[in-house]
Formats: structure tokens, sequence, C-alpha cells
């Protein structure tokens, strides 16, 4: 069981700047790295893996430095996007691939394990190509593992799955980690699986660490706009829109809000009893959905969304219709201010 | 163009208008046709004269004649030696283009492609020069037991450098196209560099290289201006043991310059079936199994 150890790692692409980024990867412990596109993540993935050199700081391996080493002696099983599975071998030689290079005795008997492990069997002389997105994705953990790496890394797993192939990819990942107790480092755009497979959260913006969170601080106190979004938050209003909007309700959420804005869930709609302030909005559009009907509603010029909870059958309000609404102060969330969380380097 | 299309205004029975198919108007299809076809007859019509001005009884007969034999083996070896340099030397080439960057790339780009442009008499005449009796070159070649006039040696290279680009811009193209993550994957999986440009970088690659190895070895086999100049004869020698001869290219010419038409254009029809033989044998390859993976990607 390995341990590693990133400290003060720094990299540069092009004109691009990444760092310093520290991550502590215990045995068995997940990574998911968060952030907008061209935050850095590919980079920070590629600088662990040895694509790209380091400038400063260290990857340490059970604490020998492992940043100057070539990608082939890291020990790390990269899986870059869109899996690099390879066009020209089947699956059985793409899995075989990594016990070739190691020249390993084992190399047959040990690919049939993988292959049996990860319902392989059949497809073992099939072309890559032939195979749908899930059975890729089972390919490169296959093979991946096959390396027997001593941390995995991989890029977007689940770019271009469909929903099954997504939940059974993670509970995948999620037996990995949790029976070979082998550290992961994935990046993903997926909020769902990132929950499933992740216990830390690196947020990473313009190349430098927004912050470390665990998920409930996640999710409890999300540190800016995008991360709000990411977690699912209905409404998240950000500091230019909120400051332009002019109405009563503007002003209310102005003096709740942070430097970067303001998010709360989707309050039901009305009518409303009791105490605090009832807003009112204008129905824009409503549509369906499993948790009921959301409503979206223009209030000022603030579009806020409402979510009536089932049943469906009763009948919707139309476009236009006034609706009313309540917040509770103890379910906004004001954005920005000081990160929080254990590994907020700066 | 006149009148209705019958597509849009005509209905079924029951008066639900039918679904108009899609046609394009018929004289922008004659139009087509015509400036298409011209192009077509253009390229065949003067297969076929080869083949029709002297009885097909004839090639055969050719196939027969010793000298015509000894031309299209000299022909067949000295082609096969400039694809086999232009393997060595060319996708090295082709693949530090694509993958290295370095000042001056794009510079070196259209360099390579140089000797695709010009024109093959100056070839010959530059690479004549430049191992001129007495020059330093004319030395080296001397020395390595490989002087270059009238010998196979010059035949070699005049091919390679006519030839040898396609091979390069080919490889280039083909090494740009295989995904770059692909080869990253095999790295951190453990392959050495070396490991993975042979197991993975060049594997995705083949397909475009054999393309671009098949119009090296063509231009290869119908270079002439060249050759006129720096090899006219070939003596034994080198690498070559056979009788003088010339290349099949050359041994046309000649035919033709003595007023033999019969017999040049049986000999170019017999040329034509080798050269139909090679492409044919490349493309049953390809689509029957030489790349696997790519089976039924051809397929319509």
């Amino acid at each position: 069981m390995t341990h590693w150890h990133v400290e003060g790692l720094e990299a540069d692409l092009d004109h691009f700047h990444l760092g310093p980024v520290n991550l502590d990867l215990a045995p068995g412990k997940a990574v998911a790295v968060l952030g907008p596109s061209g935050a850095g993540k590919t980079t920070l993935l590629r600088t662990l893996a040895g694509f790209l050199p380091t400038r400063r700081g260290r990857i340490a391996r059970d604490g020998v430095d492992i940043a100057e080493w070539p990608p082939e002696s890291r020990g790390l099983g990269y899986v870059p996007q869109g899996l690099g599975l390879f066009p020209h071998r089947t699956v059985e030689r793409n899995v075989r691939f990594p016990l070739e290079m190691h020249e390993r005795p084992d190399a047959t008997v040990r690919t049939r394990e993988l292959l049996e492990r990860f319902h392989l069997t059949e497809l073992a002389r099939r072309y890559p190509r032939r195979l749908s997105g899930g059975e890729q994705q089972r390919v490169a953990i296959a093979r991946a593992m096959a390396a027997d790496p001593d941390l995995l890394v991989w890029d977007e797993p689940w770019q271009a799955l469909d929903v099954t192939a997504r939940y059974e990819l993670g509970l995948v990942l999620h037996d990995l980690r949790v029976a070979e107790k082998v550290p992961v480092v994935v990046v993903t755009h997926d909020p769902g699986l990132a929950f499933s497979v992740a216990d830390t959260f690196l947020v990473l913006r313009s190349g430098r660490v927004r912050g470390q969170y665990t998920a409930p601080e996640l999710l409890t106190h999300p540190p800016d706009a995008f991360l709000a979004r990411f977690v699912g938050f209905d409404n998240v209003l950000e500091r230019p829109a909120l400051d332009a909007d002019g109405s009563e309700l503007g002003r209310w959420l102005r003096a709740r809000a942070g430097p970067e804005g303001i998010a709360f869930p989707a309050p039901p709609p009305g009518p409303v009893s009791g105490e605090g302030t009832t807003w009112e909005g204008r129905l824009r559009r409503a549509r369906p959905d499993p948790t009921g009907l959301v409503l979206e509603v223009t209030a000022g010029e603030l579009m806020l969304t409402l979510r009536r909870p089932p049943p469906w059958s009763t009948p919707w309000p139309q476009v236009g219709d006034v609706v009313r609404f309540r917040l509770a102060e103890a379910t906004l969330q004001p954005l920005g201010g000081t990160p929080r969380g254990p590994g907020a380097a700066g | 163009m006149g009148g209705d299309d019958p597509g849009l205004t005509s209905g079924t029975p029951s008066g639900v208008p039918r679904r108009p198919a899609f046609r394009s108007g018929p004289y922008w299809l004659a139009l087509q046709v015509v400036l298409s076809g011209s192009l077509i007859l253009l390229f065949l019509l003067p297969i076929v004269a080869l083949f029709t001005y002297a009885p097909l009884s004839r090639i055969f007969e050719e196939w027969q004649n010793a000298d015509v034999r000894a031309a299209l083996a000299l022909t067949l070896y000295a082609s096969g030696v400039a694809v086999f340099a232009a393997i060595v030397l060319g996708i090295p080439l082709g693949y530090l283009l694509a993958r290295r960057s370095f000042p001056g790339r794009s510079v070196l780009e259209s360099f390579v492609a140089l000797p695709v442009v010009i024109p093959h008499l100056m070839v010959g005449l530059g690479l004549f020069l430049l191992v001129l009796p007495g020059s330093f070159l004319y030395h080296v070649t001397q020395a390595l037991g490989a002087p270059v006039y009238d010998t196979v040696w010059g035949v070699v290279l005049v091919m390679t450098f006519v030839s040898a680009p396609y091979t390069v811009l080919a490889s280039m193209l083909a090494f740009r196209a295989v995904d770059e993550r692909t080869v990253e994957a095999a790295r951190s999986l453990g392959a050495r560099p070396a490991d993975a440009f042979l197991t993975v970088t060049l594997p995705m690659a083949s397909r475009g290289i054999v393309a671009g190895l098949l119009l090296t070895w063509a231009r290869a086999v119908s270079e002439i201006g060249g050759i006129l100049i720096l090899a006219q004869v070939v003596y034994p020698g080198g690498i070559y043991n056979g009788p003088v001869t010339t290349t099949l290219s050359v041994y046309i010419y000649n035919l033709f310059n003595q007023g033999d038409l019969a017999d040049a254009a049986a000999v170019s029809s017999l040329f034509l079936l080798v050269a139909f033989a090679v492409f044919i044998l490349v493309r049953l390859a390809e689509r029957w199994g030489w790349l696997p993976w790519r089976r039924g990607e051809l397929a319509p």
C-alpha cells in the first residue's frame, strides 16, 4: 500500500501556470478534481503522470520524490480523456499490454483473471471500436489495473457514457478503492458520480487551488457559484446580476449574499402564511421532473427556480401566472469569502 | 428546367401528397456527368490505346524476351531499394515533423515537398553536377565502391530523391492522426518511448504509411527524367549483378525513339499489368486483413 504526497506542485504549459497544489493521498483515498474548463484539471493529471515537467514541488511516493521520473516508472495508472484504448489490439491484448511491458511471466493467467473480473471474457477477441461505451470503460479499468498501479489517475471517466454505464462504473471504481486500497484521482464534471466515488474534492480555478473540501463542506458551504451549481443548488445568483436588480427581493438577497453572490435550493411555491416575507414572481416555464414540478419564475430582473412536490396531476400553473413563495433564511448560502477546508493552499 | 417538379405536385390516388424525392435538375446532373466523364476518358483512353495497338499475344512475347525481363527486373529491384530507403529514412523524418516542435519546422516541412515539384530532368542534372568527377562526393562514392554514373546506385539515387517525399509526407500525416493520449496511456502502462512507438504509434499509423509507400513505389518505377541523365544504361556492379540493361522506362523510351511503336506499346502494357497487380494486391491485403482492426471500414 502506497501513500502519496503532492507538495507544492507547480507546472507550466505554454502560458498557463498550475499550482501550487498540495494533495495527501492515503491508501484507499479518492480525490475528485473539480473546476470549470481551463482550470488546469487535465494539466494537473498529466503532471502527476509525468507528461508535463514539474516546475517546482514534490510528488512523493512513500517518501520518494518521483517528480523527475519518466511516466513508465511512476507506477501510476493514467487513463486519459477518451480512454486511450489501443484500436489495433483486441480487448485481451489491450489488457495484456502492461503485463507485456513489464515482462511478467504470469501475463496469460493474470490477463484471464482480469478479463473475468471485469466481465470481459466474452469480448476478449473483439476490437475496442466494436464495444459499447461502458464496455470500453471496463477495458480501460482492467488494463490500468493490470499494471498493478499504486495510484489510479483518470481524466473524465464518465464522458459519453449513458446513465446505466455511469452507475456501473461508479460502483466499480468504488469497489476498487475499498477492496484494493488504491488511491484514486479523477477529474469529472459529473457531481453525482464525484460524490459516489470521491471523499475529497480539490477545486481548481485558473490553475490555482481554490480549496479542498469534503462532501458535507461542499454541500453546505459551496465556496463559489461554479461549485454551487456543480453540487446542484437550483438558485445561484452571481454578483453582477444580483447587483443590477432594483426590486425589493433583490435588495433583500443582496443583504444576505457573499462577495460572489448567493445560492439556495428551490423553495416550494405558495400559498404562504406565517412568518417571513412573501415574494411574488411570474411563471415563465414549468417542467416536471422526478422531484416534482419545477417552476421557473421571474421576480424583478431575477430568474428563480421553485419546486412543487408531487403529485404532478394537480393542475399546473400557466405561463404568466403569479406565483408566491417564501425564502427561509437558513437555506441561503452566501458565496465567496475565505475558502474553507484543510488543504486550501495559497 | 421548365415544367413542374412532379415530385412536388403529384399526389397519391387518395390525395395525400407524396414526399418529394430529392432530385437535382437534369441539366446539372448532365453537366457533372459530362465534365467528370471527360476526365475519366482522358485517363482511360491512352491505356486502351496501349493495350490495343499491338495484338495481346505480343505482350506475352515481350514477357519471354530476355532484354525486357532484365529491364523489368532492374526496375523492380531498384524501386524496391528506393522504397526500402524511404522506409528507413523517410518514416523517421515523417515522425520528426509530426511529433517534435522545433524552430524552422514548417520551413523543413515545405522543403521536404520540394522534390515533388522540381522537374525531374533538373533533379538528374543536379545530382549529375553533385557527383561530377573530381568533386568531393565523387571521391566518396568511389571510395565506398558505389559509383553513381550508369550504375544501379544512380537509378536508386534518382528514384529515392523523387519518390521518398511521398513517404515522408504520408507518414507525417499518419503520425499526426495518432491520438497523443493513446500513446500517453501506453507510456503510463509501462512502455518506454521506443516501445510505445513500436507497439502503438507505428501500428496505428501503418495504413497511412503504406498508402505513402505505394505512392513512393509508383513514383519510383515511373521515373525517367533523372535516370536519363544519371544512369541511362546500367552496368553490373555493386548490388546489381545482372546483364547490362536500362530501367523499363528508358527501355520503352528507346523503343519509341527507334520508331518501334508496337514493341513500345506491348512492353508498356506488360509493365502496366505488373503495376496493376501490385496495387490490387495491396488493396486486397488492406481489405482482407493486414489491418484486422480496420476490417469493415472500407466496406460501403
